[in-house]
């Protein structure tokens, strides 16, 4: 394991984040508790007279000045601990498995790249093995986006142009959120991520099944993907053994395989995947899919076939 | 309290609207100034109120994301450049000339050129409402969000319009404020006399002179991108998208001390003046100021960390601003030294200079969580970052500005804004405040991203943001009531008279509100406190 390290980022900043946060209740408190003795004590009804008019003491005012920078240079030496540990610099993890993460207008592209050079294509929902350093390069195909999985490590921004990478370590399995962290556009808000972290025989299962094509329709589903390839809908997605190849949105190919629709719009059921199709701006208003009109036995094959790409 | 020495200026009927067209006195323009910002405060606030109604609940539909967009983007745009800034530039217009005991700013007919050029400026951004839709990209406007390519309407034209011309007039203001105060100060205000309101004027407007070309310059390269291709900030084309980021937050830190180092004056001169006490560590107070105007203009990629600029970058701005936090702190120790031996008379001016002590110290140490890169990692671009913001912007700048308005309102217009009204507008503020934005640190820690029109009921937000919202609807009540508070005491306030606070420098030795040319002869400076050498001639000022 590359790094040797255990914790995942977020654990190392939340200890970081105790240390630093309890210095600044320190302060905090101390200081409130200045300003309450300084109202109470001498408010006007408690003194007489002209105060004394004192000007400074340089003494006092130069411990105030040096106190602050000597617990300043603490929290700094500490954070470069954190940094040196959280390593953002990629050559120091090389070696973990890679996993490129493009942003999109407002979904995610996923592509794992594999020893043969073939990738496999996923979107909006990242699954990682448990316990293993993930190399993400993270990369935009329009607006700056931002990676963020709060329970797993800080963002850091996906640039056009730029090539950024993250370091992603889970160390329990389970099921993680996560979102676009930097307005890319009106519907930042739903541009949302799942991760899902998963031992390592069953994240090489789940893979091996993305890697497939899609499973040869039948019935409805059949008719289903007629609709879709001759429809609009081919000219922006993908389902790899069809001959649909459009590119603008995310790939389908495994669409039934997610837990959610439209970057964790709407839950991926029969129903709202009907409603999705029927009209996606109801739901995610200003998002580039369109509403495609389809005659309504068209639209339940197409909901068929989506429902069997598996 | 001594016999008061004659006064130095006649007497001058009350307050009275300006001639707003030809006036070029700078107690009229800094009154408009004043007004276009109260204006700019209500606009800015509904637009928050109707964000916050958006999201006291969670996946609701009040407002749809597109208009989302344009509320939380001319939010902060108003909030900035055209609340903050001419409300500060319209008190120290007003203010400074008189404190330093000058007839006038230097350039007066600039001066009405800066007002109105800021103005214009407004009205173009608003204009944009009305030709197809208002800038929508957020404050600081990304790229490649913000070119052509991804925001197609007008919108984004009128922000980098809009935002230059008022910038024009935030640096012609600036520059005249500078030589006003390098120039025109009365007989014996040496530079360690300048009152600290001036003083830290001075360095705020220095830092305009240094900081606004950026922006200027910024929104030039996108005009130029967005109408003649010019692809300085595309990749595909050779361009580079954080050129946008580095000019923009060039300008944007040092614009939030820009906003903070006047509101500071005002705590240094309500808090000494209502302690009976003159400021503790004159030197240190204006020193630091000059060192944070300093520092702050090495300090803009701490808003750059997740963008992946290296290790090495990052610790230098990390570094440089924590090193902001020490002078910062200085200034806040001294305050509460100036209190501590003194006699406190809590007047509504006070209450909210105390106030604002006890929530900038909360948005200051937030912002030293933010500095600690591996923290701003984990909460940037999150509800943390914006109650952080809100800390320093509201609890800072706005209650430095409602302790300076109750103590200087009497000065401008002649009358004594309520106090009975003061105290419920003081209350419902400050209570408003902190349950508005305490909440969004939580929130944000638990990983809700700031420019968001809703988010998922499933997240568990919801209880919170509401919280939020009810906190700022209690917050627009306490506004409402300085608003009515104003509009009453215009009309029927106590009658101030020239020194209503017992206080020291040379604006109340005049008459309230001043006369045409402020003082019928130039006063003359003996020390920081020229009034209370005049009230005590027995042990006068040392300084
Ligand atoms: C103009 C391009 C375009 C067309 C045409 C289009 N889509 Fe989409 N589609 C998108 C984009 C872009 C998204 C991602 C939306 C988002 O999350 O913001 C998307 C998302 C989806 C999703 C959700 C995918 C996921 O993993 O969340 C489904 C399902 C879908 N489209 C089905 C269809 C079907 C069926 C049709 C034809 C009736 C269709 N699309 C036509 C662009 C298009
Ligand atoms: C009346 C009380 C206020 C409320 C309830 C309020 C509320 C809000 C809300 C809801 C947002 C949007 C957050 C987001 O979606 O990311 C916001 C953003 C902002 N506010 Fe305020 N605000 C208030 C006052 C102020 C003041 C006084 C200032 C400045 C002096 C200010 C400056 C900003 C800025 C700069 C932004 C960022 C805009 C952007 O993201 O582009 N706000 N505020
Ligand atoms: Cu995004």
């Amino acid at each position: 394991m590359p790094g040797g390290s255990v914790r995942t980022s977020t654990e190392a900043i939340a200890s970081l984040g105790t240390i630093v946060g309890a210095i600044a209740v320190v302060i905090l408190v101390g200081v409130e508790i200045a300003i309450v003795y300084a109202i109470w004590r001498y408010r006007s009804s408690r003194v007489g007279g002209i105060p004394p008019q004192i000007t400074g003491n340089t003494r006092l005012e130069v411990i105030w000045t040096v106190l602050p920078a000597i617990t300043l240079v603490v929290v700094f030496v500490l954070m470069i601990g954190t940094m040196n540990e959280i390593a953002a610099a990629p050559s120091s993890y090389q070696g973990a498995m890679p996993l490129v993460v493009r942003g999109h207008q407002w979904w995610w592209e996923l592509r794992y790249p594999q020893k043969d050079g073939t990738e496999v294509v996923a979107a909006n929902e990242i699954h990682i093995p448990v316990s293993t350093e993930i190399d993400v390069s993270l990369q935009s195909a329009d607006v700056i986006h931002s990676f963020w999985v709060p329970q797993l490590a800080g963002k850091m921004d996906l640039i056009p142009g730029r090539d950024n990478h993250l370091r992603l370590y889970a160390s329990r399995t389970g099921t993680y959120f996560g979102a676009c962290a930097e307005y890319c556009g009106i519907e930042h808000a739903w541009m949302r991520l799942r991760i899902v972290v998963e031992p390592a025989d069953r994240f090489q299962t789940w893979l091996r099944g993305q890697a497939a094509s899609r499973a040869a329709p039948s019935g409805l589903a059949q008719k289903g993907e007629q609709v879709f390839t001759t429809a609009l809908c081919a000219s922006c997605h993908t389902v790899r053994g069809s001959s649909a190849s459009g590119a603008a949105g995310p790939d389908l190919t495994h669409l039934a395989s997610r837990t959610t629709i439209g970057a964790g719009v709407l839950p991926n059921n029969d129903a709202s995947l009907h409603d999705w199709v029927a009209d996606p701006q109801r739901f995610k208003p200003g998002s580039f899919m369109p509403l495609v009109p389809l005659a309504p036995d068209d639209l339940n094959a197409v909901i068929a076939y989506l429902r069997s790409l598996q | 309290m001594t016999a008061v020495a004659p006064p130095i200026a006649r007497r001058t009927a009350l307050f009275h609207a300006p001639d707003w067209l030809r006036t070029v006195d700078h107690k009229d323009i800094g009154v408009m100034y004043i007004t276009m910002a109260l204006v700019f405060l209500v606009i800015g606030g509904v637009e928050a109120l109707v964000m916050r109604w958006q999201l006291a609940l969670p996946e609701q539909h009040v407002v749809d994301p597109a208009l989302y967009s344009q509320l939380f983007t001319m939010h902060g745009i108003t909030m900035i450049f055209l609340m903050a800034i001419p409300i500060l530039v319209g008190m120290a217009n007003f203010i400074v000339p008189l404190q330093i005991g000058a007839r006038d700013v230097a350039f007066p007919r600039l001066n009405a050129l800066s007002f109105w050029l800021s103005l214009l400026g407004g009205l173009l951004l608003y204009f944009s409402f009305v030709a197809g839709g208002a800038p929508d990209a957020g404050w600081f406007a990304y790229v490649p969000l913000s070119d052509r390519a991804y925001s197609i309407g007008t919108g984004l034209d009128y922000y980098a319009l809009g935002l230059a011309v008022n910038g024009a007039g935030t640096i012609v203001g600036a520059l005249n404020l500078v030589v006003t105060i390098a120039l025109m100060r009365a007989p014996g205000m040496s530079v360690s006399r300048i009152p600290l309101f001036t003083w830290m004027v001075l360095v705020t407007s220095a830092l305009i002179l240094l900081a606004y070309p950026a922006l200027s310059a910024d929104l030039v390269l996108l005009l130029v991108d967005r109408y003649m291709g010019a692809h300085f900030f595309t990749p595909q084309a050779g361009g580079d998208a954080l050129i946008w980021q580095h000019l923009f937050w060039f300008f944007g830190h040092p614009e939030v001390y820009i906003v903070i180092l006047p509101a500071f004056g005002m705590i240094s001169e309500v808090i000494p003046v209502f302690s009976g006490k003159p400021i503790f560590g004159y030197r240190f107070v204006a020193a630091s100021s000059v060192a944070i105007g300093f520092l702050s203009m090495g300090v803009w990629a701490h808003h750059m960390f997740a963008v992946g600029l290296g290790n090495e970058a990052d610790d230098f701005f990390s570094a440089a601003s924590m090193l902001i936090a020490i002078p910062t702190g200085v200034k806040i120790f001294n305050w509460i030294a100036t209190m501590i031996g003194g006699r406190l008379r809590f007047t509504t001016s006070m209450l909210f200079a105390v106030g604002f002590l006890t929530v900038f110290v909360f948005g200051g140490l937030t912002g030293v969580t933010l500095a600690t890169i591996p923290l701003d990692w984990m909460v940037t671009q999150s509800y943390y970052v914006v109650a952080h913001m809100h800390y320093v912007l509201f609890g800072g700048v706005v209650f430095g500005v409602f302790a300076g308005s109750y103590y200087w309102f009497p000065k401008i217009t002649g009358r004594l804004l309520s106090e009975r009204l003061g105290k419920w507008h003081f209350w419902l503020v400050y209570l408003g405040f902190n349950l508005t934005f305490l909440p969004q640190h939580l929130v944000g820690i638990e990983g809700m991203p700031r420019r968001v029109w809703t988010y998922p009921a499933s997240m568990g937000w919801g209880p919170l943001n509401f919280a939020s919202s009810i906190g700022a609807a209690i917050l627009a009540v306490g506004v409402a009531v300085f608003a009515v508070n104003v509009l009453l005491s215009l009309r029927s306030g106590e009658i101030a008279g020239d020194d209503p606070w017992d206080a020291w420098t040379l604006e109340w030795a005049t008459s309230s509100p001043p006369p045409p040319g402020n003082f019928v002869q130039t006063p003359v400076v003996t020390s920081r406190r020229p009034l209370w050498d005049r009230k005590h001639p027995d042990r006068p000022d040392p300084s």
